[in-house]
């Protein structure tokens, strides 16, 4: 009982809720290019002072967006492999420092993601996604029509909540015919999962031809030129975020190339 | 078209016949009926009748969506349903299927009631139009923020019905849509339907085995048997004249007809089988008082 409740905790430092701070109202695209930066950044520095900037740049987002605690939530899940990440390199004679620094790098990613999944609306992202030419353009080439990416996206993150609805109606069911998931070594209970995942797959197969049947009666896929009842429109402080992630993102890479002497970290 | 002459058939069977690809019997046999503008029809018989394939033809996802062998046609508007795409069908027929939790595709109540206009390409004025109009009237303009699954099962066949009418359909077909709500709310939902008819003239056909919530609103009935229409009338008419036969097929007759029936039976009454509580009341108060 106590472990699922902590999975549960985990999942919740990645869960969108619906607020209206300035950091949820940012458009995703916008969003998009920040978290692009801090990860090319990351990945391009390994110095740890360059790491725990990055770090600290995300808390004045996660105070303003109101979602610090939930952030802790998703440290705390990230923990166990942080801790892996900084005993590996230690162990293997990377030394102090360049183990902290990458233990920091993990923690900058999983942050980094944390806060925009936790501020982005899936519906906007849907809405984000159907702008991306690159999206309509592979959308179209391998299902036939351009929306269909963003909109399996959206429909994926709505399905979330009923099919585990469905998972503990099939749970609760194998239970009272007598299935016991908890017993046995970590093989066996891996097996135990075998008469839950069947019939919930057959369950999610049959929902998904319902939704079909009634995606026809709405008309889907609809015209080329769909239209959608809102809008996503870059305000200042949209653009006042992309000017700063550019920036940030051609200084390190200019850095990067012409003084290498930074990359050497310690 | 002038207005003045808009044919009183808007939907319309022509020996209509269907057999699902590898199944053995054909679903459906020699379908004839026509269906009045603003007409309430209610579609009963026993599971496996045809009632859904029926449903599914006037609604064009048989044969678009259901391979197989038609045969005969449906007009609707005048207009064959086979020759017309989906989405073109989806404009003048909606359909509102049994489980309202699997209709509803965006994350909030009003993108979800939007989503059939936007597919149809309209301007973002005239969806957002539709949209206030379609939740004002199914009674869900509070929950527009919500998400499907924070929703009851009745407001989520409200906003079902909602997502249906924002593509300004001229018929609604309802396939058992009671079948997931208690009894109250399914009684909400169908006098919210029934409302819908009289106030917009939208033409409603309604699939449902428990005559008791519909009998009340349906003008005419159609009893289908192992694919064939096997009665066709008023409500009145067809539980007055074969009323027996109805509950041989195990459609669910209103319990006040079969009270009525059962009292006649004893010879205690007589006349007109009661559709509906009040008019039983009203024959049998004359009784008592005697």
């Amino acid at each position: 009982m106590s472990r699922s409740f902590v999975t549960l905790r985990s999942l919740e430092g990645f869960k969108f809720y619906g607020r209206k701070t300035i950091v949820h109202n940012l458009d995703p695209r916008a969003k998009a290019l920040f978290i692009t930066t801090v990860f090319v950044v990351s990945l391009l520095f390994t110095n740890l002072y360059v790491l725990l900037g990055l770090l600290i740049v995300h808390v004045p987002f996660l105070l303003a967006a109101g979602v610090l605690r939930r952030w802790v939530y998703s440290i705390r899940a990230g923990a166990l492999l942080a801790g892996i990440i900084f005993f590996a390199n230690l162990l293997t004679g990377s030394g102090v420092l360049p183990a902290l620094a990458l233990t920091v790098r993990f923690l900058v990613l999983l942050t980094t993601f944390s806060l925009f999944f936790m501020t982005t609306s899936p519906d906007d992202l849907g809405l984000a996604l159907d702008r991306v030419g690159l999206v309509r353009w592979l959308s179209r080439r391998w299902l036939g029509f351009p929306n269909a990416l963003s909109f399996t996206f959206t429909t994926a993150v709505r399905l979330v909540p009923t099919l585990a609805v469905d998972a503990q109606t099939v749970i609760d069911a194998q239970r009272s015919r007598g299935l016991e998931l908890d017993k046995g070594n970590i093989l066996r209970r891996i097996r135990n999962y075998v008469p839950i995942l069947i019939p919930l797959l057959l369950v999610a197969i049959r929902r998904s031809l319902e939704l079909a049947e009634a995606l026809e009666a709405r008309g889907f896929p609809g015209r080329e030129d769909r239209t959608s009842l809102y809008e996503l429109r870059f305000k200042a402080s949209d653009y006042l975020l992309v000017l700063g992630s550019s920036t940030v993102l051609a200084v390190s890479m200019w850095i990067f190339v012409i003084h290498p002497v930074l990359r050497l970290p310690f | 078209m002038d207005p003045s002459k808009t044919p009183k058939t808007i939907l319309e069977a022509r020996n209509l016949g269907f057999q699902y690809e590898g199944a053995e019997a054909r679903a459906l046999r020699g379908v004839n009926f026509g269906v009045e503008r603003g007409e309430f029809v209610l579609l009963a018989g026993p599971s496996g009748c045809g009632k859904t394939t029926l449903c599914r033809c006037l609604n064009g996802l048989i044969p678009h969506f259901y391979p197989g062998v038609q045969e005969g046609e449906i007009l609707v508007d005048g207009s064959n349903v086979t020759s017309m795409p989906t989405s073109e069908v989806s404009r003048k027929v909606g359909y509102v299927f049994q489980n309202p939790e699997n209709q509803l595709f965006a994350l909030t109540v009003e993108k979800d009631v939007a989503f059939g206009p936007e597919n149809l390409g309209l301007p973002r004025s005239e969806i957002r139009e539709r949209v206030d109009w379609a939740m004002g009237i199914t009674g869900t303009t509070e929950l527009k923020n919500l998400a499907p699954y924070e929703l009851s099962g009745g407001q989520q066949q409200r906003v079902a019905l909602a997502g249906i009418l924002a593509m300004k359909p001229s018929v609604v077909v309802m396939d058992e849509p009671t079948s997931f709500l208690d009894p109250v709310t399914a009684e909400e939902v169908m006098k919210a339907v029934d409302d819908l008819r009289l106030e917009h003239g939208i033409t409603v056909i309604v699939v449902e085995h428990r005559l008791d919530l519909v009998s009340r609103y349906a003008d005419r009935i159609i009893v289908m048997d192992s694919g064939k229409v096997v009665a066709d009338g008023t409500v009145q008419d067809v539980l007055d004249g074969q009323f027996d036969q109805l509950t041989g097929l195990g459609v669910g007759v209103p319990r006040v007809s079969q009270l009525w029936a059962m009292l006649k039976r004893d010879g205690l009454v007589s006349g007109q089988t009661p559709k509906v509580v009040e008019a039983a009341a009203e024959k049998l108060g004359g009784k008592l008082s005697t």
